[in-house]
């Protein structure tokens, strides 16, 4: 049990850590910086500027139309799949949880699915269905935000659920003992008690969302319904500007944004019950 | 706890023999769910396609054997003299970087008072875009199609003709698109750009001048250029260059053993020189990116456009055949059948036309509108396109001795698909 | 749920054997299993094992770069995933957030961040010419496979540190206290209770990592602009739209899905059982 190979490990794996945390995050940064680029260029620094996000007149993501609509499209679409997978991931999961049979057990095996298939997969299967099918709605925002669900209610279903094992049902049942109607144990007792876990699992779909390439590249219809994904891919090997930059590092203040108010919430909500689920929650995975 | 043995029995012999006796049902559901395809006409049912064109139906306009369009019963012109939509969203569907910003901004400011606003979806290739077209879910109102689609579009009901009265500005276009092979009496189109298909490069990069090779499309085999050189991402485009290197003049071809000797050499151009497979040479050649690349002509105007700071015009070239025996094309602008905005579409058109917007349109995108008052001579002498890139401007002659990409049957064009698609395999 | 998978699934069987419009050549599903034809998966089937096969390039490239890249994501993500569950200590924590922070960051992003790096005057190529001191600058977006699998290697790693993590937190320290206690020295520990215990980890970490490269498209089209990269995901991305062959692409689709599957349903079953265990 000696201590100083231990050490040293330590200190090997954390220059390991350490490098591997400045190879992935310092390119980010670096485009981040270049979008505040005075020109033209995403290599060459040509002074600070806020040239790319209002002043150009035809190339900034304030002027240029499609670059703004890149942007909010890509909000709305975070914000619609959010509101609408994390309410339905709680529902399955409650039901996962609550009911034994073959059913509950064939749709857990579709809900993990969705995290090992190839997203092309779904996302032409979904393609043709819209095509082919009379669905009620066509290519463009609504079958965006279907499959985007589709792909999401993984999250909050595996996550909820973690939670509720280790919740366990002695609060429900005392609940009821005391005379709450089954329905009002749940509501007034358990959800509560998965506050952290629902806070955890919106904040990690709002961010998947924002990054979702494939699906909404399929599922899109014109110019008003391109997301900001898809404008770097189209744009980047063309005829790019810092402006790109710009978005991707608009999209990315989103994100941290959501997280961190989400961080905070938990941190209201969830310390309370003197467990550090949140993080352990997303590693059970 | 049974559950953890549950999970076996999703995938059980049972589960699999249920799948499939709801299959049978299911299929009966899904048949009886299926969307009318697109409503523009074209019939996917099962129950048979009388309604639909059949493929013999197709007439493969040519310059030796033009083509009159019909017009059928419930696809006709709209009425004349009307005003435009008010408060309309004109969607526009090109090519990126096809249509100029400045233009859209004036159509906008010209209609102001009918509230009118313009959206600029764009698509990579051709075939996507008459997919999205013929699926009918997103509609468009002006479409830039090349006249390789021209018979399917109006044979499958996906464009509507035109109602000239709109379009005055026709008159200051060349008189023969007025009356083009490919639709004769401007029933469907109205024409948009000339380009002629050669290869670009910047002096600084390559010091040979490719035009002086006694075979020059041979530099694509050069392995001089490994990884430095790109081919255009379009079917027509790369074969054919491939036919004219081989020494081939029928650039519509549907022989197999010319296509096969065409496959062959596109394999072995991967394997010499690995080129990149791309339409964006109007940045990647002035931008450093690439040396050299099969480019329209349009490519290297728009070149001037994106060079960077310290890099002069002087160092872009473009070659294409001096006798004018090499790819001569130009793309229309058509109005599909669902337009939302109709009017608005045809005044887009009209606008387009005017020669004042027809040169700012050239000076970003680059292409050379067909207008009769932008001859190449004045072009140059004005100092809109120097003198190094005098060679990508259109002459009117090249339309008589140049090779044009018609539109192919299907079989044939089946055959060119199957051979892109290896190429784009990669070895 | 279970419906919004099944039935798009059986939209791209019907399409996958369905028939091709004759004047358009786009596909034609066929919705009655009686009446499926099976050219479109015969032709698929023999480009990859028939005469002229040439999908075949593409598949085994597509196998070997999912290979490396899945291998160098591990020898990366084991020792991060070790050191955040056994050597933070108290800054657990923000070492983990760190690790997590690319999941919030857009993929594209990351991928443009490396687009931008690898321009011929980008800075990887100032930084390993000495800013044009040395002729050592290479053209890495022409095409290069390397590029291809660093892309992939640095999009996807985020995915593997999570469950190997996940998996290495779990052991329990008066475990390896008592293999100590019976005379185990560390590297023994290592071999024989770490590495073990934290096996399905690994593969589940290797599966969640390899199956999505394999339907991967995006980064081969940043990366390389070259039909010589290309891979599984290129192949059906190029075809659905094409005339005549989005059924062939269905098609592709369906024996790719059929190879995977067995590798996808041992992970939800492994998954699925060790939630319950928990």
């Amino acid at each position: 049990m000696s201590s100083a190979p231990r050490q040293k490990r330590a200190y090997t794996l954390g220059t390991v850590t350490v490098i591997y945390l400045l190879w992935s995050l310092v390119p980010v940064a670096i485009a981040i910086m270049f979008s505040f680029n005075s020109g033209r260029s995403r290599s060459v620094w040509q002074g600070f500027s806020l040239r790319w996000y209002t002043w150009d007149p035809q190339g900034s993501v304030l002027n240029n139309e499609s670059l703004r609509t890149a942007l909010t499209h890509t909000l709305l679409l975070g914000v619609l799949a959010t509101a609408v997978v994390v309410p339905l991931g709680v529902l399955f999961a409650l039901a996962l949880d609550r009911w034994r049979g073959r059913i509950p057990t064939g749709a857990n095996f579709a809900v993990l699915l969705s995290f090992v298939v190839p997203e092309i997969a779904l996302a032409i299967g979904l393609l043709f269905m819209v095509t082919w099918l009379a669905t009620p709605f066509e290519l463009g925002t609504t079958a965006q935000v279907v499959g985007l669900i589709t792909f999401q209610l993984a999250y909050p279903v595996v996550i909820v659920r973690a939670r509720l094992l280790t919740i366990g049902t002695q609060y429900e049942e005392a609940a009821r003992d005391l005379g709450a109607s089954p329905l009002g144990a749940v509501r007034r007792v358990l959800l509560p008690m998965l506050y952290p876990a629902i806070f955890v699992s919106a904040i990690l779909v709002f961010a998947d969302v924002l990054d979702n390439f494939v699906l909404v590249r399929y599922l899109s219809s014109n110019a008003g319904t391109e997301t900001t994904s898809m404008k770097i891919y189209n744009t980047a090997r063309a005829a790019p500007t810092p402006a790109l930059n710009a978005i991707a590092t608009l999209i990315l203040v989103s994100s941290f944004v959501v997280v961190i108010a989400g961080w905070l919430a938990y941190r209201k909500w969830g310390r309370s019950d003197g467990e550090d689920t949140g993080l352990g929650a997303i590693a059970t995975m | 706890m049974s559950d953890a043995e549950q999970p076996r029995s999703p995938l059980s012999r049972r589960r699999l023999l249920q799948a499939t006796a709801l299959s049978l049902p299911a299929a009966g559901l899904l048949s009886a769910c299926a969307r009318d395809s697109g409503g523009t006409g074209g019939s996917a049912s099962s129950s048979g396609s009388s309604a639909s064109p059949s493929a013999t139906s197709l007439q493969i306009a040519s310059p030796t054997n033009p083509v009159k369009w019909p017009i059928s019963a419930g696809n006709e012109p709209i009425a004349a003299g009307q005003n435009p939509e008010q408060g309309g969203n004109l969607q526009l569907y090109s090519y990126a970087d096809y249509v100029a910003p400045d233009v859209i901004a004036s159509f906008e400011e010209k209609y102001k008072k009918y509230n009118v606003k313009v959206t600029y979806s764009t698509f990579n290739d051709s075939n996507e875009a008459l997919a999205k077209l013929r699926g009918g879910s997103t509609p468009y109102d002006v479409y830039t199609p090349s006249y390789d689609q021209l018979g399917k579009l109006v044979l499958g009901g996906v464009i509507q003709p035109l109602q000239q009265s709109y379009v005055t500005d026709i008159g200051n276009a060349y008189a023969e698109f007025q009356n083009p092979f490919y639709d004769q009496g401007w029933q469907y189109s109205a024409p948009y750009t000339l380009y002629t298909t050669g290869i670009g490069w910047r002096t600084d990069k390559v010091s040979e001048d490719v035009g002086a090779r006694p075979n020059p499309y041979d530099i694509f085999w050069d392995p001089k250029y490994r990884e430095k050189l790109a081919v255009l991402d379009d079917t027509r485009e790369a074969i054919g260059m491939t036919l004219l290197r081989n020494g081939q003049t029928d650039v519509n071809t549907g022989d197999d053993t010319i296509l096969n000797a065409a496959r062959d050499a596109l394999l072995e151009m991967t394997t010499l020189t690995k080129p990149r497979v791309t339409i964006t040479g109007y940045t990647d050649i002035p931008e450093g990116r690439l040396d050299l690349s099969q480019a329209w002509s349009g490519d290297l105007i728009a070149a001037l456009g994106y060079l960077p700071q310290g890099v002069k015009p002087d160092v872009l070239r473009y070659w294409f055949p001096a006798d004018g025996k090499g790819m001569v094309n130009n793309d229309l602008m058509v109005i599909p059948k669902n337009a939302p905005n109709p009017v608005l579409a045809h005044l887009f058109l009209n606008h387009l036309l005017d020669p004042a917007v027809a040169l700012a349109n050239f000076q970003y995108v680059g292409y050379q509108p067909p207008q009769v008052s932008l001859t190449p001579e004045k072009l140059v002498a004005d100092g809109i396109v120097p003198a190094n890139l005098e060679s990508a401007l259109v002459k009117p002659g090249y339309f008589n001795s140049g090779y044009r990409l018609l539109e192919l049957s299907p079989e044939t064009d089946a055959k060119w698909q199957a051979i892109w698609q290896q190429f784009k395999a990669g070895a | 749920m279970a419906l919004f998978f099944a039935v798009p699934l059986y939209v791209v069987l019907c399409v996958a054997f369905g028939t091709v419009d004759p004047l358009f050549r786009t596909s034609v599903p066929v919705w009655n299993p009686m009446q499926w034809q099976f050219t479109q998966l015969a032709t698929v089937f023999e480009r990859i094992v028939g005469p002229e096969n040439f999908y075949l390039p593409p598949v085994l490239r597509t196998i070997g770069f999912v290979v490396i890249a899945v291998a160098v994501c591990l020898a990366i993500a084991f020792p991060v995933a070790y050191f955040a569950a056994r050597h933070a200590g108290r800054h657990k924590a923000l070492v983990l957030t760190l690790l997590v922070a690319p999941f919030w960051i857009s993929y594209m992003m990351r991928m443009l961040a490396w687009v931008n790096l690898l321009q011929n005057d980008g800075w990887v190529n100032k930084v390993i010419s000495l800013n044009g001191l040395l002729p050592t600058e290479q053209n890495w977006l022409a095409g290069r496979p390397t590029t291809v699998i660093l892309g992939l290697i640095y999009g996807y790693v985020p995915y593997m540190i999570l469950p190997l993590f996940a998996a290495l937190d779990r052991i329990s320290p008066s475990l390896l206290e008592a293999a100590r206690d019976l005379g185990a020295g560390g590297f023994d520990v290592f071999r024989r209770v770490i590495v073990p215990m934290s096996l399905p980890g690994v593969a589940a970490g290797m599966l969640l990592v390899a199956l999505p490269m394999m339907g991967d498209y995006f980064t081969n089209d940043l990366l390389s602009g070259s039909p010589g990269t290309s891979m599984i995901g290129n192949l059906i991305n190029n075809s659905i739209s094409t005339p005549g062959q989005s059924g062939q692409a269905a098609a592709l689709l369906l024996i790719v899905l059929l190879v995977l599957a067995a590798p996808m349903i041992w992970y939800t079953r492994t998954i699925a059982k060790s939630e319950v265990r928990s």
